[in-house]
């Protein structure tokens, strides 16, 4: 049953937030829901570019398989959302297309990498947002946008028309301000598809929700949570005592080794899925044809990438250099199993474990121009572990900071993902989720 | 190897690609089971150990051919290793058998630049690797003759199927070795091992050192170039491909039933039922199908009965009877176990084989066997006493059967008249009840 869906204000919200690298120019549409992709995910009909200049001029010949399965379903694609180049970032601020600015605070980021895809859930009327996360790109950006974000077991949706950031990482999932679209979209994005080989293992989802009766907190999870956000987590923790859920404080030692684990497992992809990215057959390809081919793919390379894509690239080709592969990359892959078994100790007793999703709210982007590289890798400390692991886990509104949202996240067992979505509902009743002033 | 697009009878470069084989972002591989299976076949044929799992690595690497600037290779898990494949009775050790896909091809035009036709790319190819065991440029080319024919033979690939061999040639004469890369063609690889030999040779001579270095052999001057230099020094930075997973081939292995080779068989057949060198190369030589045929006939009687069908009556009516020779193999055995068990004669068999493989003599058959019925009951029309005798005691069928014996002079077996004669006599006494 479609119905007319206006499109008016897109522009204007766009203009004023940055949350497409590509939008359509329809003003209304006849459409059972609107949707968005984050722009790694392929579409015939959109450049996908990935927030990469590289990819300056690749429009893909096939959708997306989440991006397809929503279309079936009777979505109207509303436009491509912007995101930190191939993912790398917390920030969306290493997008080549403009920094999406948040919705309560224009100054402050959406977080990242699937900032634009935030944004759109916080300031779009009935909207649901296609996201993608490798070590924490969904949970991130809804909780400094103060909205949903679900990030399904790794290989429950297909992964077919996914621009690679670290295969074994990638897991496509839903922003939305409503909790009632991840529970209605989730079961449609996902099940197998024999392009994407890992998607084929994965049970079937349940239909009838259990319900999360237990969570444990790991004591070394809130080290280093600023004391706003340990405010909001605390209550939120009250709350959920009240709504007759088990609150316990667990250890959970092996949690300080997934950043590294993480940061070498995931660069170390990233820098063999982005070598193919060199001037030849799609996207940018605006270079001196007269050079020696390894010459040319240096200056396009040179010239296209961002400087954290560089980054990634060096450190991820070091880690897997002969030599170096065992003391890195092979060891992380080790660490990976040691955080999955510590996982799977705690859900014997707990339904799920229970963190704040960012240590802090959303930062201001003049203090972000002012973080490390390595103080911005370190701000996923919370959200890499269920990444690295597999598991599913949602971000929700669980409190306010100088008008800023809180996010905390649930993480549960591997295909467990009907706890979350019973869990997020249950919270949206709960809990007195604010929504940003949107003036038009 | 991880699409499904043709590997072969491209009209014009570039159109049997799919954005898997071209690497384009947002696709991803799904292995091909029957490359696998195959490669698996191979490794098996080779006497290989495989191993209960495999997965795929990714060797990084940036060339205008290779789509993604990483090949999906097998590095630490390949699916055959240790074997061993004997030239005559030498041994000649397998150090290992993998699978990856093939790159594109590069086609240097005239103005210094170069085109490339993708189509190649993402084609499975199978890597056999064999320790240093070969003493020889003519081993070298007689070993590479001999595995190629077995292979094809082995993997079911047509005489004239499309297929493409290139050959890492790596020869030492003592101290350094040097790899000459992709060499086409048997007489090639002869070729630029004997002049590598003596190149080798000749600096040693001189006194110099032997460099360890990839070359490149130019089949123009039939010499052999270094290519680029250190290659083995290259980096290629492997890791797992994630997309793929872990594959369980053990059991897929086991399932594997080869084919055996027709030599292989024949010596076997020597061995095995004493059948001498000339009839076991006949039959194998005549048609692998009659030789299977042979070892299902020793099933249902022995090695003799086989022989002597397998090598008379069967072999001669064979050529037009193969094709349809899988439908109807079965009719052929139960003639031939048949006679083992002395329900038809030798000429019964001999009628029956040849209405069966050549379609002629059918009508003679059925006239036959109206034919003896008709016998039978001329003979009780003339005796009616006999039906009588017959219900109080059933012996007295056997004048009847002695009589139409006599009259056929063996034309029929012995156990169809008496068939016959009781199921006639059945016939007139219930007839007689009634």
């Amino acid at each position: 049953m479609t119905s007319e869906i206006s499109l008016k204000d897109l522009k204007e919200l766009n203009s004023r937030y940055n949350i497409f690298t590509s939008m359509t120019a329809e003003e209304s549409v006849d459409a059972e829901f609107v949707f968005s992709a984050k722009d790694n995910l392929t579409s015939k009909d959109f450049e996908t570019r990935a927030g990469s200049r590289i990819l300056e001029g690749y429009t893909p010949g096939f959708d997306a398989t989440p991006i397809r399965r929503m279309r079936d379903a009777g979505g109207f694609l509303a436009g491509k959302t912007n995101m930190d180049e191939f993912g790398f970032g917390t920030f969306s601020a290493n997008s080549a297309y403009g920094i999406p600015r948040n919705p309560f605070d224009t100054n402050r980021s959406c977080g990242g990498s699937s900032g634009g895809a935030a944004c759109a859930a916080a300031v779009l009327e009935n909207h649901v947002a296609l996201g993608v996360s490798t070590g924490g790109s969904i949970s991130c950006p809804a909780s400094f946008c103060g909205v949903f974000g679900i990030t399904p077991t790794y290989g429950r949706v297909s992964r077919y028309g996914l621009i690679d950031y670290g295969n074994s990482l990638d897991k496509v999932g839903i922003l939305s301000a409503k909790a009632a679209d991840l529970t209605k979209y989730l079961p449609i994005i996902s099940g197998k598809d024999h392009r994407d080989p890992t998607s084929c293992v994965q049970p079937d989802m349940r239909r009838s929700l259990r319900r999360i009766r237990s969570v444990a907190v790991p004591k070394e999870a809130i080290d280093g949570i600023s004391e706003d956000v340990m405010k909001s987590f605390e209550s939120a923790l009250e709350l959920l005592r009240s709504m007759s859920i088990d609150v316990e404080y667990v250890g959970m030692p092996s949690l300080k080794y997934s950043i590294p684990a993480y940061y070498v497992i995931a660069t170390s992809e990233a820098s063999t899925n982005l070598a193919r990215y060199c001037g030849m057959r799609y996207g940018q390809q605006e270079g001196d044809l007269t050079l020696k081919f390894d010459d040319y793919f240096s200056s396009i390379r040179s010239k296209y990438f961002g400087d954290e894509a560089k980054r990634r690239i060096l450190l991820g080709t070091f880690t897997r250099m002969v030599g170096y592969a065992d003391r890195y990359y092979n060891k992380a892959l080790q660490v990976r199993q040691v955080i999955i078994a510590e996982y799977k100790g705690i859900f014997k007793t707990h339904d799920a474990v229970l963190t704040p999703t960012m240590p802090f709210v959303s930062p201001r982007f003049d203090d972000i121009s002012k973080m490390s590289a390595l103080q911005s890798y370190k701000a996923d400390f919370l959200t890499v572990p269920p990444n690295i692991s597999g598991t599913p886990h949602l971000s929700v509104p669980c409190g306010y900071s100088e008008g800023m949202p809180v996010g905390m996240q649930f993480i549960t067992d591997h295909w467990n993902e009907d706890l979350l979505l019973s869990m997020a509902t249950e919270w949206e009743n709960a809990f007195d989720i604010r929504h940003p002033e949107v003036k038009l | 190897m991880f699409c499904s697009c043709p590997t072969t009878g491209a009209d014009a470069p570039n159109t049997h690609v799919c954005p898997t084989c071209l690497g384009m972002p947002g696709s991803r591989p799904s292995l091909n089971g029957k490359a696998l299976e195959l490669g698996l076949t191979i490794a098996k044929m080779l006497k290989c150990e495989i191993p209960k799992t495999t997965w795929f690595s990714r060797k990084t690497y940036f060339y205008p051919d290779l789509c993604k600037h990483f090949q999906i290779t097998q590095y630490d898990t390949p699916i055959g290793e240790k074997g061993v494949y004997h030239l005559g009775k030498k041994p000649i050790r397998i150090t290992r058998v993998h699978l990856e896909e093939d790159p594109g091809k590069i086609k240097r035009v005239g103005d210094g630049s170069s085109l490339v036709d993708y189509n190649r790319s993402g084609v499975p190819l199978v890597e056999i690797v064999t320790e240093p065991d070969i003493s020889s440029p003519a081993e070298a080319r007689q070993f590479l003759s001999e595995l190629l024919t077995e292979i094809r033979y082995t993997i079911d690939l047509p005489e004239d199927g499309e297929r493409s061999v290139r050959c890492d040639c790596n020869i030492s004469v003592g101290t350094e070795r040097c790899e000459v890369k992709n060499v086409t063609g048997l007489k090639n690889v002869e070729r630029c091992l004997t002049f590598e030999a003596v190149r080798q040779t000749k600096l040693l001579k001189a006194g110099r050192t032997i460099e360890r270095e990839t070359r490149h052999f130019d089949e123009e001057r039939k010499v052999t170039m270094p290519a680029r230099k250190k290659e083995y020094e290259a980096d290629y930075g492997y890791i797992g491909e994630p997309d793929l997973g872990i594959f369980h081939i053990a059991r897929i292995a086991e399932n594997i039933k080869l084919r055996e080779s027709p030599l292989n068989m024949a010596s076997r057949f020597q061995s095995e039922y004493g059948l001498d060198e000339r009839t076991a190369k006949q039959i194998v030589t005549t048609s692998m199908k009659l030789a299977e045929l042979f070892e299902e006939l020793i099933k249902v009687s022995d090695v003799q009965t086989a022989k002597t069908w397998i090598t008379g009556g069967i072999s001669a009516y064979w050529k037009g009877f193969e094709p349809s020779a899988e439908e109807k193999k079965k009719d052929l055995i139960s003639i031939i176990s048949d006679f083992h068990t002395e329900r038809i004669t030798d000429t019964e068999c001999n009628i029956r084989i040849r209405s069966l493989m050549t379609g002629e003599g059918q009508k003679e058959m059925t006239d036959s066997t109206a034919d003896l019925d008709r016998l039978i009951d001329a003979f009780i029309d003339e005796n009616p006493s006999v039906v009588a005798d017959y219900r109080k005691n059933d012996r007295a069928a056997n004048r009847i059967i002695g009589s139409v014996m006599k009259q056929t002079g063996g034309r029929y077996s012995s156990a169809d008249i008496v068939d016959a004669t009781r199921r006639l006599m059945d016939a007139r006494s219930q007839r007689s009840d009634a």
